[in-house]
């Protein structure tokens, strides 16, 4: 098993990995706007930030500039530890609408504590010829970033590649030629339900190196405990939000259900502060409170990780006790085993 | 073991009661893939060393055919041939067991005898050629592009694209070039190795690729060919040595099978009138006829050089030579075969070398066996007869 704990240090505190960014959706024109969860849930302290998307959004931006805090425009307290991405994953166009020197001014401006640096992502149906002039341009921008970042805050080179040699060549090659406090792997959600190679391209990245690594995208219910498994140190996820917009009823072990299809049943089976003394009828009526128990399902899911670690439980055979009820997954996690245990 | 009853054993014969380590003759009349011994047919010697040094020297192509019955020494001579340049480093050779149905199947064998590691070598030969013009670094080999690679200090997404531009003008076939660089790439490296040994590959695997062709006909197996020759010599190699034994098979294929793959290999002999050298065995009735019947063919063919029957002498060389291998005092001799013994051997085998060592090999095993000092044509001429 590759999992392992760490303590990084941010300008907001001390950070205790392996620990999920729930994705906030500050700056986005969206009336999903995610709702305040950092009082409720002490161990969640973190959020996944845009750095494209705030300083798009020109009336906040504005009020950023005049002197706001992004955490007070988030509603969420101070020491609230922030990783802003480039917004890499809006770029599906050719033209890119920002540099490495701009996103770095956005990142310092809203006083993140991790930055991400400027990337194209791969797409699965571009042709060859463009995914490696991409895969070039994003390890050029990170070295740009590299040669201007100055400070505290965390810097996490973002790479990406849909082969293990590429992952494995270019982390490499940026912690010779940069100065990067950690990596952070893209473009796997497009690849998502391809677990053998998803997990492959983890397992590159994560022996690439001994820095932090992030995986961008894939914190949700089921990559999770696999990312933890995988030695994952950071991760991120927008599944809470994304699944109560589709009104999904996240569950630990079993994934999403459908809130209309759960019929005559008074009081839902969680006993998070959301579920726990509001009625079925209630939490089903109000997206906040979704949202809400969503991200108590993801927290749960790394406490219940972190529990049998720490009560020296044997993580394989809780892995595969925790997968059993879906075939697909259970294949995904016994792949990931078989690639861990060849590397022993 | 004439008795009715086997005699399994996994106890070793001692034959040191002959000042002989072992039993140094082949048991199967399968040649050695390495042949220690090589009974000299000097002409055969010297038109295959002819023919090797000169496209060895000029790098110019040039053919030779080695004609021979059966069990006269083709496969023996090929193999022979083979292992004295094998481990040259500036060649690339490649041994082709027979024909098949056709080109298609020549390249496949050749290929699988290169064999993958070679192959992927070769692909990171060429990467590195390629840094020591593009990049700060000069690796000089395979080992150190790759160890560049995996330390990350020449950056893939930089070479590739660039890697591919130019295998793709050096080898004017762009499928070839990208297959030959998914080699160095863990994920694909077997889907681009059954492209390359044309086994045939799902769509799929092909589009994850950027390949657009199969390998699979005759005309896209030369086109590939050509390709590696443009390769290995533009990486530095002479040439490539192309082996085909037991040509006489194609004499099983429809005329116009035949013609096809005549065809084909008069083709890629003419694109490549540089750093090529095909060596055929055949037997003589076949060659025969694709002199008479398919002109086209056989004049691009420079030689042929036909194996005689062993001589007397021929066959004292061979036998001693053989004893050589393992004899314990080192001693030049023809014991424990007796002369008389020996001119059995030749009459029964009339010349033929398959024959004659497999005789020898028998009659030494019988005689520790029976605890004999000398095999003489008496105890030849026994075994002989328990033998049919
Ligand atoms: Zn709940």
């Amino acid at each position: 098993m590759l999992y392992r704990q760490r303590t990084l240090e941010t300008p907001h505190g001390d950070l205790e990995t392996p620990v999920l960014f729930p994705v906030s959706n500050v700056g986005k024109r969206s009336s999903d706007n995610t709702p305040a969860y950092a009082d409720q849930i002490p161990d969640l302290r973190t959020a996944m930030v845009n750095a494209r998307a705030i300083r798009q959004r020109e009336p906040q931006w504005e009020r950023l500039l005049d002197g706001s805090s992004l955490r007070q425009e988030m509603g969420v307290p101070d020491d609230t530890i922030v990783f802003a991405d480039s917004g890499g994953f809006d770029f599906h166009t050719e033209t890119l609408d920002t540099t490495p020197e701009k996103t770095l001014e956005t990142q310092i401006r809203i006083d993140a504590d991790v930055f991400g640096t400027v990337d194209l992502p791969l797409s699965r149906e571009d042709r060859q010829a463009k995914n490696q002039r991409r895969i070039n341009e994003s390890i050029q921008y990170a070295l740009a970033a590299s040669d201007a970042h100055e400070g505290d805050s965390l810097l996490f080179a973002s790479v990406h590649g849909h082969d293990p040699e590429t992952v494995r060549n270019s982390i490499r090659y940026l912690d010779r030629h940069g100065d990067f406090d950690g990596f952070a792997l893209g473009s796997l959600v497009p690849i998502r339900t391809d677990y053998r190679k998803t997990t492959k391209l983890i397992l590159a990245a994560r022996l690439a190196t001994d820095k932090p690594l992030h995986v961008y995208g894939l914190g949700g219910l089921v990559y999770q405990p696999l990312l933890l498994y995988l030695g994952v140190d950071t991760f991120d996820s927008s599944s809470f939000i994304r699944s109560a917009g589709n009104r999904n009823y996240l569950i630990p072990g079993f994934g999403g259900r459908e809130m209309h299809r759960i019929e005559g049943l008074e009081y839902l089976p969680c006993p998070c502060p959301v579920c726990g003394p509001r009625t079925t009828e209630a939490v089903r009526a109000d997206r906040n409170l979704l949202v809400q128990h969503n991200l108590w399902a993801l927290t749960i899911e790394l406490r219940r990780f972190r529990y049998m670690i720490a009560a020296g439980e044997d993580i394989e055979s809780y892995l595969e006790l925790r997968f059993q009820g879906n075939d697909v997954t259970h294949r995904a996690y016994r792949m990931a085993k078989q690639q861990v245990r060849r590397l022993a | 073991m004439s008795n009715t009853q086997f005699t399994i054993t996994d106890q070793q014969r001692d034959y040191s009661q002959f000042g002989l380590s072992e039993n140094p003759f082949p048991y199967s009349p399968v040649p050695d893939d390495d042949p220690a011994v090589y009974c000299g047919q000097e002409h055969a010697t010297r038109e295959i060393s002819e023919t090797v040094s000169t496209v060895l020297s000029t790098g110019k192509s040039k053919h030779l055919v080695i004609t021979a019955k059966y069990g006269n020494g083709k496969s023996h001579t090929l193999k022979y041939t083979r292992s004295l340049i094998r481990d040259r480093s500036d060649v690339i050779v490649g041994y082709v067991a027979q024909p098949g149905e056709g080109f298609h199947d020549i390249y496949q064998e050749f290929i699988y005898d290169l064999g993958f590691d070679r192959i992927q070598r070769l692909a990171y030969e060429y990467l590195a050629v390629l840094s020591c013009e593009v990049t700060e670094f000069e690796p000089t080999g395979p080992d150190e592009m790759q160890r560049l690679i995996d330390d990350g200090e020449i950056l893939l997404s930089e070479l590739i694209p660039e890697a591919i531009r130019r295998l793709n003008e050096i080898t004017a076939f762009a499928d070839f070039a990208r297959a030959m660089l998914h080699m160095v790439y863990e994920d694909t490296n077997l889907y681009a190795w059954q492209w390359l040994t044309a086994d045939g590959i799902r769509y799929e695997q092909r589009k994850q690729m950027e390949i657009h062709s199969a390998l699979d006909d005759d005309t896209s197996s030369v086109r590939a060919f050509t390709a590696l020759k443009n390769l290995v010599v533009e990486l530095g190699y002479t040439g490539i040595f192309l082996f085909i034994d037991e040509f006489e098979s194609i004499s099983r294929l429809s005329p116009k099978d035949k013609q096809t793959t005549l065809n084909s290999i008069r083709h890629l002999m003419d694109q490549n009138s540089h750093g090529l050298c095909v060596l055929f065995g055949c037997a003589p009735e076949v060659w025969q006829d694709v002199m008479s019947e398919y002109h086209a063919f056989s004049e691009r063919i420079g030689k042929e050089v036909a194996l005689k029957p062993l001589s007397d002498e021929n066959l004292r060389y061979l036998v001693r030579s053989y004893l050589e291998l393992a004899r314990e005092s080192g001693e030049e001799t023809l014991a424990p075969f007796g002369e008389d013994g020996l001119n059995v051997v030749l009459q029964y085998s009339q010349g033929n070398i398959r024959q004659a060592l497999s005789i020898c090999s028998q009659t030494l095993d019988q005689a520790v066996e029976q605890d004999l000092d000398v095999i003489d044509a008496a105890f030849v001429e026994a075994q002989i007869s328990n033998r049919s």
